[in-house]
This record gives C-alpha cells, structure tokens and sequence, in this order.
C-alpha cells in the first residue's frame, strides 16, 4: 500500500536488498519511528475517506434530494444520483467512526505517540517493540472491517457512531463488521498505552525527571492511562451488543421486544446501559483525542514565542485533571437519554467542573505568548489557531452542561458545532500543525512555509465559515442526523445558510490539496532539514533528521526541563536539555514557578 | 517554491480536468418489468417496442405525460415527477421522488434502495393490486381508499401518514400513484400482448414488428388495452365502493352489553369452521397459525425462482443426455443447451435484482395494530372482501350481487369481536379443544 | 505582511460577535417560545451565552494583542524568562471555579421544574414513536387509559389543550426515538420498554412541529408530526368528533378531512 511504499522512499538509506530485510524494516518493523510513520500515512489516507463522506452529507443537507456530481454518478446511479436517506444515515455514521477511529485516536497517540515518545525522552525504541508492531497491525482488521462493510448487503454501519441499540440490532451486517472493527481498534490501543506507560516510566534518559518532560509526553502518558482505564468496557461492551446481535442474548434488548415486524425477543435487558457503557468509554475518549494535541500545542508555543511555558506544574495538573473528572462526567451525553434526572444533577455539577482545567490551561498558553518574540512559522500558527478556537468549543461546552438548556439543544447542530471545533479546529488543527513542525525529524526534509501559511490561511478562514454558523443553527432547534430538515416548516429558512456552509466545507476541503501536495513534493524535494531547525530544546531535536535506528548518536543526557528559551544563563536563545550548565554553576533542578 | 508551485498548478488542473469529466448523472429512466419480461422470453426488439409505446403514452420520470384517456391530471403529475426543487413562486416538484421514491422506486416497483432493509416490503404499483380499499377484492381502490392510506399511513409498517403536509401535495401523489400504477398495468398487458399476438423466435431474436404507428390493428389492440384493461378498472373504482347495508349496521352507540354479547357471537365466528379465523390468525389471535403462505408479490418472486432452478435442473439433465447422442440429435440438443444457458443467464441477473421471497405471516390481532385502520368501518371492510394479494379471504360476497359465506350481521360480529380481543386475556380457554393440525392441513 | 496574523486572529472575535447579532435579524434564532417554562431555558442561554460572550471576547483579544505586541519581528524587548505565576494561577483557577459552580447550581432549579416535579394531573395522551411517526392514544370517555374506547390517532397529529398543565407518557414501540418540540423547548428520548413523561404549560394556541430527534433509522428525518394547541373547549370538541369517527359504521366519515 501507499504507506509502506512511501516509508521505502524516505528510509532507503538503510536499505539492504534482501527481500526478508525489506519485509523486516520498512513493514512488519518494530522501528517505533517507522511505526509511527505507518499510522500516519494510513491515518492521512483515512482522513481522505472522511472527508468526502463529510462532503457527502453536507451536499445532502444543502441540497437535499438533488443529483450529486461526479460521486452521485457512480455510487447511487439507479436512483438518479440522488442520496437515498439510508445512504444518508452511512454516510454521517461512517463519517464519524472514520474520524474518531481512525483518524484522530490512531494520529495522535498511533502516529505521534510512537514518533516522538522514544524521541522526546531519550529512549532508543519502545519497552515493547513487537507488542508496539502489532499494534500497528491491529489496525488493518479494523481498515478491513470498516473498509470492506461499504461493500456488503445493506451497506455499512449506518446507527450512528454511537450504535445505540435497539437501532444497531436491526442494522444489517455491516453493523457486525462495525463491532468486529471497533475491537481491533480497541486492543490496537490497548497494546499502544500499555507500552506508551511502560516506556515513559521505564526508559527515560539519565537526568529525565518526571517534572522535566516534555508536555506532549506528559499528555500522551496520561493518554495511555485514560485508554488502559476506560477501554475495557467498551470492549466489553461492543462484545455485550455482538453476542445480541449473532448468540440471540438480550443485553439491550427490552422485553418483548420487536422492530420492523420482527419476531419478538425475550430480550430483559435495557438500552440504556448500552449508552452508559459506551460513554463510560467514549467520553474519556473525547480527551484521548484532545489531550496529545494540547501536549504538542504547549510545545509547539513554547518554542516559537521563544519563552518557558507558562506554569508547567499547573499545566501537568490540569491535564491530570481533565483526565480524573473526565470519568465520571459521561452522564451529560444522556441527560435525556430516560436516565433518572438526578443523575442529571450531579454529572451537570461534574460536567462544569471538567471546564476547569481547560480554562486553566488556556490562561497558561496565553501566558506563554505574553512577553515572548513570537515566530509565526506554519506549526505556530497552527498551535495558536488551536488555543483561539479551543476557547470557541469549550465555551460552547458550557451550554451542554447546563442540563436546562442541553434539553433544547441536545442532538441539534449546537453540539455538532461545539464538538467539530473541538475535534477538527482544535485537535486536527493541532496535528497539521504538529506534522508541519516535526516534519522535518521525521523525514530529514522542510515542508514549505509559503505555502503552509496559505493552507493554513485557507482552512482558517473557511472552518470558521463552516462550523461557526452551526452554533446558530443550534439555536434554531436544527436536529443532527436529518437527511432533509426542511420538512419542518421551523427550519425551512435555514437551508440558505446550510448552502453557504456547505460551499465553505467544499472549498475547506479543496484547500486541503495545498497540504498534501506539499507534504508528498516536500518528502522527495524539501531543502534538507538540520538535526534542530526550529532551535528548539527537547531531546527529539538532538538526534539526526531523519534519526536512524536507535535514534540517539549519543548518549543523552538530560540536565533541564524542555522549556528554557531565553534562559539568561546562555547567550542563545534556547538551551537543549542535553546541553552541559556552564562550568561555574550547578545543574538546575527542574524548574520551579 | 517555483518547482512547487508548478507541480501543484498541474495537479489542479488535472483534477478538475478529470471532475469535469464525469459531469452530472443521467435523468433517471423508467425500466422494463424484467421478470416478466424474461419469464416470457421477449425478443429485444420487443422490448424496445413495447419501451417506446409506454414512453409515448405515459413519458418518462422526469417528464410524465398521460393520455386523456387516462383521465389523469398531468398537472398533478408535474408536481409530483421529476427531481426535487421549488420554482420561483414556491411550487414544489418532484415530491414522488422526495418522499415517495427511495421505498417505493422509481418505476414504482417497490424497489427502492431501502426497500430491502423493510418489512413488509413496499408496495410495488405496477400490478394494480392494493391491499386496503373500500371496493371488491379484484377491483383498483377508489380516489378516496388511496387518500385515506396516505393520510392515516398504514401503521404497522414503515409507511408514514402525510397528513401534515399541504394537502394539494398528498393529492399530486395520490394521482402519481395511479399514473404508475397504469403505466405497470399498461406495460403487463403488452408484454401479454406481444406473447400472445405475435410470433417471435426467443433464439433468433427475430419475429414480428410491433409499431402502432403503422399497424392499424396494433393500434386499435392497444388502444383497447388501455381502456378497456387498464382505466375501465380505475374509472368503475369510485362506483363500486363496497356499501354495508344500513339495516345490518349496528348503531354507533351501543350499549357496552350489547357490543359485547355481539363480540362474543364473533368470538364464535372466529372459532368456527365457516370463517376458519383461526386456520391462521391462530388458536390465540396472536397470529400464530398457518405460517408458511406467500402473498401474491412474493409467490411471483418464488414462482420465478422456482422455474429457474428448474430450468438450471433442466440443463444438467440435457447435458448428461447429451453423452450419449450423435449427429443432428446431437447438433439439435447443443442449439437447445445454448438457449436455455443464455435464458438461465438473464434469469439470474433479474433473481440478483429481487427481493428475496417472504411468508406472508398473519396479523397478531391482540396488538390492536391493525394495517388498514381500526375503524370498525374499516375491519369491516377487511372481514368482508379480504386483502387483496394476499392470503387473506373475504367472507362477503366476491363481487356485486354474489353470495357471501357469512351474512353481514355475522361479519359485524367478527368485527366487533377482533376489536375487543386485545382487551381479552389471552389465556381465555377456548370454546373446544382445536385440532391445529387437522385444520392447517 | 507584518501585523496580517493578528488581523487574522482579531476576525475570531470580531465575526464571532457579529454572527450572533446579526442572526435575529434573519430570523435565525429561537424559535417562537409558547411554554411557560420555555422562557426560563431562554433567558438561561442567554445567560450563559453573554457570560461566556464577554470571557470570549477577553481570552480572544488578550490572544490578538499579545500577538501584535510581542511579534518577533517587532518587539524590541528580549523574551521575558518567567515560568508562570503562582498566584496568578490561584486566581485563574478560583475564579472559573466559583462561576462554574454558580452556574451549575443556577440551572437546578429549572431542571428539577422541566425533568423532575412530575404535576399531579391525570395523563392527556400518550404519544408512542414508531418507525416512523408519532401515534397518539388519548383516553375516551371514560377517561381513562388502556380501555376499549381510546381514541388511537396514527396521523401524526398531537392534538393538546393550551394553557393548562399537560401531562404526556411517551414511549417508543421499536427503537429509541426522542420526542421534541422546538416552540416548547422540550425533548425527552424514548426508550423503548421505558415509560417517560412529559409536562408543559402551553400559552398559546396553534400548529407547531414535532420533530424527532434521536436517530432512529433510515427514515428519522421524515418522522415529522404536527401539535395543535388549542383551547380546552375545542380541545375536548375535538375529541368528540374523533371517538365518532373511529366508532364511525357508515361511509361519511371515512372521508379524510
């Protein structure tokens, strides 16, 4: 596939021959860099195949009913290219489970999670090299699962991402194949945090204290813990509605019960607690996608305003605090769900809590920027477009969680808004920012800034055209999941502004061509990257670009923490963790605010 | 930056070169019953025939067209075909294809893309055959049989009432309705027609031609089919509206007491071997009896399958025969083995494209769902011509001025007794023990 | 181009204001409010959306400005070496605190009012979703729920008295569905082998949509229904004329309307 081919090209320096050789580094290896690199490509190429079922639906929300060009063509050619609504439900379905499955777990803590944590922390591969090999691999059932179910009768998952049953159990096969893959990705990220734990705990170089990591690896640590935590019950959860699916058991299924004329069940159980098990899962799952990117933002700000980050014990804190409440706040997904409105009361206190941390760590980010001599590289922009748009989806977060209004706003496009500027202005932005910046010790290459700035630029302007306007939509009452809201006489003077924000998602993704276009052009032809390029600190930066096997040419040997720009002790303006005190004073100790 | 900038101005081109390309889809078009079709091994020169005279008389989805004849609104039709979009002054269009299409299909075949993931399935149009009406069981149901299941939906199912839309929309798709449903019986009649007219070698693929255009009698053959066959039945509906007689009724406001010594003659009724409810409707109501019937759509379906694993069968048995034959014998039965390999091939193909067969299963009448509503009024109806298509008898008299198997008086029995049998426990013993099996069979 | 990034930034804020102001002016806003309490859920968001506004727009502008004044490019100064503020950090985490827990504490009172106070009035309908429409079973004559004179409706018409407490028991007959009324700012999902209630105070008469806002299958966006509010005479004038109907014996009524 193109993963491995295109891995071959950037590594062919220590190429050999053999074909087992071959086979052995580039793809079945147990390289953590070569890893990382897999799950990026196969990530990026999944964020492909998400985008257009995203583009899918908003053609349909724009202009309902009406031919689709060139894929209407292809894919639904009998009914005139028109989307048909089950079409419809898989698309938004298929969307959803891509991105979160498959794009955003897998990149941040697949993809960046390998690259770097080795990297960042002086170690030369991972605790578990083959375990971290197959966590990789685990991954291609789940492509498989979800890939191969557009192609079965009844197509693929089309339950909505959450699959809350009874809905699930009446769904086609490709609901199973749904399952299967969500455990192949479940225990591809079980393998991933069990070895990400080990490694941070066991392998850092001599000097690297816990306090003198790097935020990114403080947020993946703690990443690992949320997955090692909570997913279990998702696992067991997703085999719960397997076994109701193809053993006949009744987990979810009320007594009685039966749908679109369908033999009644025995059934005893209750659909309810299908959603307490998957949000037990997927809401923790909601900081697994956020968590790394607010690692590699702080990173990211810090080095380019040229200035220590602003209260690192503080930011360590609220991640782990994040982390803690973000278990026992699942309940405000269901606050009218049936649950028992008491319940409602206490995961609303929980739930404004949890706003806390986030608050405090963007106070912290523009404390960083204060006072410092901002470079505004791509990657910076990035990082700070994430700070001024986490801002926008936490606020918005605090809508929900006042249970009174999350009864309006619930399911309308208020929460599609609040969780795309989480999840794609906040976490995606964050990691085209992060591969802009480590691009370089990945592939020993510099992608190119013009145009990085007019990508970033573009996606700027056109995501804010996009999922802004949603907030007010959501005020409107707009349901998600509609394949033609305009039924309704109180939304049918919505759809001109639907049809702006689908241009806006149209042009969105356009722009997106500048991105790989630069990436693969700069992979074969961007101008040699230097071992640190951006002057920064953290020991990545002091291995070789690309670093070899082993990573490190050296011994490192850590004497700080990552953060200290402009440290009046040198006269550059950073000053690597590895870099020996001067003669006459002793090694700090980590730093203190 | 310079090499870049070309390497992307040429990969921008060349992808909206290649979009370009592809363009926008095809108007949708009407196809051909191929069951039927190829059940009949018509000829291709046919089928373009009959094609082209459906497309003269009744258009295409985009742009539907109906004869006067027909007595068909075009205007109303306007409204309904075509692709989904206002004009202007707020008139709405292509409302068959917005609420309508995706279950029951463009041809109004009931195979839509959802159509498969249903139960029961869609109704498909194309034979004339609609389950829940006011008229007897052969006839087409009347204007107001088909505004009624838009209206109420049929619940049950997955066909929703429209009652909350403008009702110059429900009636632009009632009148749709009618249109494909004579189009589905015009294009039947041809087929039989063509069958029956004409000589056509299936092999060859030659016979005679079939243009209306120059053939006198052609044109006078189907200019009677699609009056005399096909709208007489349509025009005669709204006349043969089944009426109860008045004397029999029983008043709307009836004593409890009344009502219930009633259900309980049904009670017998349904128990007895004159109305046979329980053959399979089941010992309980719960609809648990005779399982294992098809309705008429699916029999089509299974009698259709059936022939081609016969015919598959056929041609094993040919082909073992063939071992020990010589010479023309020989030559004949390869000529013979050609032919039918070439009908199981397009065979397959159409099974590929149906809706696997279903049983018809009885309605569990202690659900107090019932499909074509719960007025009395309408179980009457139910009691008294059955359900058309399907395994569902009438007691009432089969057509104006025949004799019934029950008497009206009795049927209002039944009525009165399935609408009180939700609200009777189902551990109710019966009135003497039921064979099951010496009745199913 | 120096500057062009902190004018990028600045049209968060800027847009972000100007989208919300001018919204109402194209009718994109609430929907027409008919409850009593729906007004408490508006007045609540606009609470909340002024509070989180003004943060908005300070967290925002103090990122524009930092941005423009301490440009690399520009700024003379050398970077300020500070690892943060101890007592700035208390004072950014308490003050969030205390708001998020007032607000919190705020909403209860409307919650328990919209989920929890059940009134003690007898039950006007049931409403039961199904794949896909919303049928109704009103009580007959007898008053009373679950007897042999119900008035079943499977048209997709809520019919409901205005301007007196309402009592609903909405359930689902196959999958989960969520029963919502925008101009009563009321949702509640229906889970099937559940029983939920619903209670609101109509003050107005006239049609509104019911929108089902739970996921409930391919054909979710077309589970559309109606509710008329009207008053109490006509309410009851209604129902009459329905419990005819369904008794109806002759041919005049099956008529649809």
């Amino acid at each position: 596939m193109s993963t491995i081919t295109a891995g071959t090209h950037v590594h062919d320096h220590a190429h050999h021959g053999s074909v087992g050789h071959f086979f052995s580094t580039y793809v079945f290896s147990r390289d953590h860099k070569i890893i990382g690199l897999q799950f990026l490509f196969s990530t990026l190429f999944w964020f492909f195949i998400g985008g257009m079922l995203a583009l899918g639906v908003r053609w349909q929300l724009a202009w309902p009913w009406s031919p689709m060009p060139i894929l209407g063509n292809l894919l639904y050619k009998t009914e005139g290219g028109q989307i048909a609504p089950e079409a419809y439900t898989m698309l938004f379905t298929m969307h959803a489970t891509v991105m979160i499955f498959m794009v955003i777990i897998p990149i941040l803590a697949g993809a960046f999670g390998n690259f770097l944590i080795p990297l960042m922390i002086g170690a030369e591969d991972m605790a578990f090299p083959t375990l971290n090999m197959l966590s990789y691999w685990f991954m291609w059932p789940a492509f498989l699962c979800f890939g191969g179910s557009f192609f079965v009768a009844g197509g693929a998952g089309s339950s909505g991402w959450t699959v809350y049953p009874p809905l699930s159990l009446t769904a086609g096969s490709g609901q199973t194949l749904w399952l299967i893959g969500l455990t192949c990705v479940g225990v591809s990220s079980m393998m991933g945090s069990v070895n990400y734990l080990t490694t941070i705990i066991q392998m850092r170089a001599p000097g690297m204290t816990m306090f003198r990591l790097p935020m990114t690896i403080w947020a993946m640590f703690i990443t690992a813990v949320l997955q090692a935590f909570a997913l279990p019950v998702l696992t067991a959860a997703g085999f719960m509605q397997l076994s109701d699916r193809l053993l006949g058991t009744g987990f979810f299924i009320p007594e009685g019960w039966s749908a679109v004329n369908s033999v009644r069940a025995a059934g005893g159980g209750q659909p309810l607690l299908w959603q307490h098990l998957f949000w037990f899962y997927s809401h923790p799952a909601v900081y697994i996608m956020i968590l790394p990117a607010m690692g590699m933002v702080s990173d990211m700000i810090a080095c380019f305003a040229r200035k220590p980050l602003f209260g690192y014990k503080p930011m360590v804190y609220s991640i782990a605090g994040i982390a803690g409440l973000g278990f026992i706040v699942w309940g405000h997904h269901m606050f009218v769900s049936g649950m028992n409105p008491v319940l409602g009361m206490t995961f609303m206190v929980a739930t404004m809590l949890i706003a806390l941390p986030s608050a405090i760590k963007v106070f912290n980010w523009l404390g960083t920027i204060w006072g410092g001599k901002i470079q505004f590289t791509t990657p910076m922009l990035f990082a700070m477009s994430f700070v001024s748009m986490f801002i926008i989806g936490g606020l918005s977060g605090i809508f929900m969680a006042a249970t009174p209004i999350d009864i309006f706003i619930h399911d309308t496009y208020f929460i599609v808004a609040h969780f795309h500027y989480v999840l794609f202005s906040g976490t995606a932005m964050a990691v085209m920012g992060a591969i802009y910046f480590w691009f370089p010790k990945m592939f020993g290459r510099m992608m190119n800034d013009s145009w990085g700035k007019v990508h970033f630029l573009l996606t700027f302007v056109f995501l804010n055209c996009v999922f802004f306007p949603m907030h007010i939509l959501g005020m409107v009452g707009f349901p998600r999941r509609l394949a033609d809201p305009y039924h309704y006489e109180t939304f049918r003077h919505l759809q001109p502004l639907n049809q702006f924000i689908s241009i806006c998602a149209i042009c969105m993704v356009a722009s997106q061509s500048i991105f790989v276009v630069n990436f693969f052009y700069s992979i074969f032809f961007g101008p040699k990257a230097g071992r640190n390029p951006w002057h920064a600190n953290s020991l990545e930066w002091m291995a070789p670009s690309p670093p070899g096997h082993g990573n490190f040419d050296f011994q490192p040997v850590v004497y700080r923490g990552p953060y200290e720009y402009g440290s009046p002790e040198v006269d550059i303006d950073y000053y690597p963790q590895t870099m020996p005190p001067p003669e006459n004073k002793p090694p700090q100790p980590a730093p203190a605010h | 930056m310079k090499l870049f900038s070309t390497t992307y101005c040429v990969m921008v081109v060349g992808v909206a070169a290649a979009l370009a390309g592809c363009g926008r889809p095809a108007p949708p078009t009407f196809r051909l019953d191929m069951t039927k079709i190829v059940a009949n091994q018509i000829i291709p020169k046919h089928q373009q025939a009959i094609a082209d005279i459906l497309g003269a008389m009744f258009g295409t989805p985009d742009e539907p067209y109906a004869l006067p004849e027909t007595g068909l609104d075009v205007r109303k039709l306007k409204m309904a075909a075509g692709p989904v979009w206002s004009d202007q002054v707020g008139g709405k269009h292509g409302l068959y294809r917005r609420q309508c299409a995706h279950c029951h299909g463009i041809n109004g075949d009931g195979r839509g893309p959802t159509a498969m993931i249903l139960n029961p399935y869609p109704r498909d149009y194309r034979s004339g055959v609609f389950k829940f009406k006011t008229t007897y069981n052969p006839n087409q149901p009347s204007d107001d049989d088909l505004r009624t299941i838009l209206h109420n939906g049929i619940p049950g199912t997955a066909m929703p009432s429209f009652a909350v839309y403008p009702p110059d929309d429900v009636d632009a798709l009632q009148e749709y309705v009618k249109y494909l449903s004579m189009r589905g019986q015009m294009e039947n009649s041809l087929i039989n027609y063509v069958r029956d007219e004409l000589n056509f070698n299936p092999v060859t693929g030659e016979g005679d031609d079939l243009d209306p255009a120059k053939n006198e009698d052609q044109r006078k053959a189907i200019k009677s089919m699609l009056t005399d066959d096909v709208v007489a039945g349509w025009k005669a509906a709204n006349e043969n509206v089944i009426r109860p007689e008045d004397s029999k009724l029983p008043s709307a406001d009836r004593p409890a007491k009344e009502i219930a010594a009633s259900a309980e003659k049904g009670r017998e009724l349904f128990y007895g071997t004159k109305a046979n409810c329980l053959k399979c409707h089941g010992p309980t109501a719960l609809g648990d009896g005779q399982q294992d019937d098809y309705d008429n759509w699916s029999k089509a379906t299974k009698k259709f399958e059936d022939e081609t694993t016969a015919l598959s069968a056929s041609i094993k048995t040919l082909m073992e025969s063939m071992a020990s034959q010589q010479g023309d014998e020989l030559e004949a039965s390869r000529n013979d083995l050609k032919a039918k390999r070439k009908e199981l091939a397009e065979r397959e193909e159409v099974i590929a494209q149906l809706l696997p067969p279903r049983n018809a299963i009885p309605r569990n009448l202690r659900e107090g769902v019932f499909r074509g509503g719960r007025r009395p009024w309408d179980i009457f109806h139910r009691v008294n011509q059955g359900i058309a298509g399907t395994p569902m008898p009438g007691t009432g008299p089969a057509s104006a001025g025949a004799q019934g198997t029950l008497s009206e008086e009795e049927m209002w029995n039944i009525v009165d007794y399935v609408r009180s049998v939700a609200f009777e426990p189902a551990s109710r013993p019966q009135m003497k023990p039921i064979e099951m099996d010496a009745i199913v069979k | 181009m120096n500057r062009f990034w902190s004018l990028v930034f600045l049209m968060v804020p800027v847009c972000g204001v100007a989208t919300f102001v001018v919204a109402p002016y194209f009718q994109i806003w609430f929907p027409h409010d008919i409850s009593e309490h729906g007004r408490v859920i508006d007045q609540l968001f606009m609470f909340i959306l002024w509070l989180t506004g003004i943060i908005f727009i300070v967290t925002e502008g103090a990122l524009v400005y930092f941005t423009w004044k301490y440009d690399g490019r520009t700024n003379p100064e050398p970077a300020k070496f500070s690892h943060g503020s101890h007592t700035l950090e208390v004072v950014w985490t308490i003050l969030p605190a205390v708001t998020l827990l007032f607000i919190a504490i705020y909403q209860m009172n409307a919650w328990a009012d919209a989920k929890m106070r059940k009134p003690n009035v007898p039950i006007t309908a049931e409403v039961t979703g199904r794949q896909f429409n919303w049928d109704v079973r009103y009580p007959g004559p007898d008053g009373e729920l679950y007897t042999p004179d119900d008035i079943i409706r499977t048209d997709g018409q809520v019919h409901l008295p205005a301007n007196e407490e309402v009592l609903l028991v909405i359930k689902a007959a196959d999958v989960l569905h969520s029963f919502f009324l925008p101009n009563i700012r009321m949702k509640q999902d229906v889970v099937p082998g559940m029983e939920q209630y619903m209670w609101f105070k109509a003050r107005e008469t006239g049609e509104f949509d019911i929108v089902c806002a739970e996921l409930c299958g391919w054909g979710h966006y077309k589970m559309k229904g109606r509710v008329t509010f009207e008053s109490r005479e006509d309410f009851d004038k209604w129902l009459k004329q329905k419990s005819d109907e369904q008794n109806a014996m002759t041919i005049a009524q099956t008529k649809a309307e």
